[in-house]
């Protein structure tokens, strides 16, 4: 069976390894760790192959694997990452925030001149900040570029549960950066 | 006033953004938006947020000698004898 099944799964999913790597990096951030994750998922989709149906299907097989294991892991993992309530969450905005501080009071563009100040690691470390179950579905839609019924289907789950993640997720990606911000000195927020 | 509120629009941004919007939803969101400059603002501050979150984390090349490990460790759980 090895002889007839390696060519063919290889032949299917080695052309997605640069893609899955892209994504496996973006969701854990350390490349030793991502190249871990892609093998598992390799392995994985190895001992499932006879699962995979349609060929057309099997880079979305693949991220759905992937997807899986990154939430499974954080479940399994214990490692709880704080989050505001829902609630305050939802109504947590980044641009009323900037508005209201006013970190750069001769600026004719106060919130492009806030986004400036980031560098490439420090957005990344925000989207690694927030939790895994928000941003497996950012990665897949700012990596991947997928559609809603794409990331419901690799996800498992409905297109109104996607929608909601991706909000709470954005709003979290949003907390994250104002706190960068404060930690990196260009905001204060001065008691008011 | 009828129609789609602030709070109900700001909902909306993201799916908006994602292009996943359409329909009477779609209709109502960009009619919300002809009528309020607050919301535009705040929209158009999200699709900036996107852009840049975007270009920072799309690249990622892959980093050589990564094909082959994953190559011979598909071959010794397939039992392939060359490995």
């Amino acid at each position: 069976m090895a002889e007839v099944t390696g060519p063919l799964f290889e032949a299917l999913t080695l052309p997605h390894l640069s893609a899955l790597y892209r994504l496996a990096l973006r969701m854990v951030g350390d490349p030793s760790a991502a190249e871990d994750l892609v093998q598992e998922t390799y392995l994985r989709a190895l001992r499932s192959f006879a699962t995979l149906r349609d060929p057309a299907r099997a880079k979305a097989w693949l991220f759905q694997i992937l997807s899986r294991l990154v939430i499974d892991r954080h479940r399994s993992s214990r490692r709880e990452v704080p989050l505001p309530e829902d609630e305050e969450l939802e109504r947590f905005s980044l641009y009323q925030r900037i508005a209201d501080e006013d970190p750069f009071p001769y600026s004719d563009d106060v919130h492009g001149d806030f986004l400036a100040e980031f560098r490439d690691d420090d957005v990344r470390r925000a989207l690694l900040a927030i939790p895994e179950i928000y941003r497996v579905p950012l990665v897949l839609v700012y990596v991947e570029e997928m559609s809603y019924r794409e990331l419901a289907d690799v996800l498992g789950c409905p297109v109104g549960t996607v929608m909601s993640r991706l909000f709470r997720g954005r709003k979290a990606l949003e907390r994250e950066l104002w706190d960068c911000a404060r930690r990196l000195g260009f905001v204060k927020e001065w008691p008011r | 006033m009828s129609g789609m509120s602030c709070d109900e629009a700001v909902r909306q941004f993201f799916a908006y953004l994602d292009q996943a919007m359409s329909g009477t939803p779609l209709q109502e969101f960009e009619q919300h938006l002809e009528r309020c400059l607050d919301c535009c603002d705040k929209l158009q501050f999200s699709r900036r947020v996107d852009a840049l979150v975007r270009t920072r984390v799309g690249d990622a090349p892959l980093p050589a000698g990564v094909e082959d490990r994953i190559r011979r460790r598909l071959a010794a759980a397939a039992g392939d004898p060359e490995d």
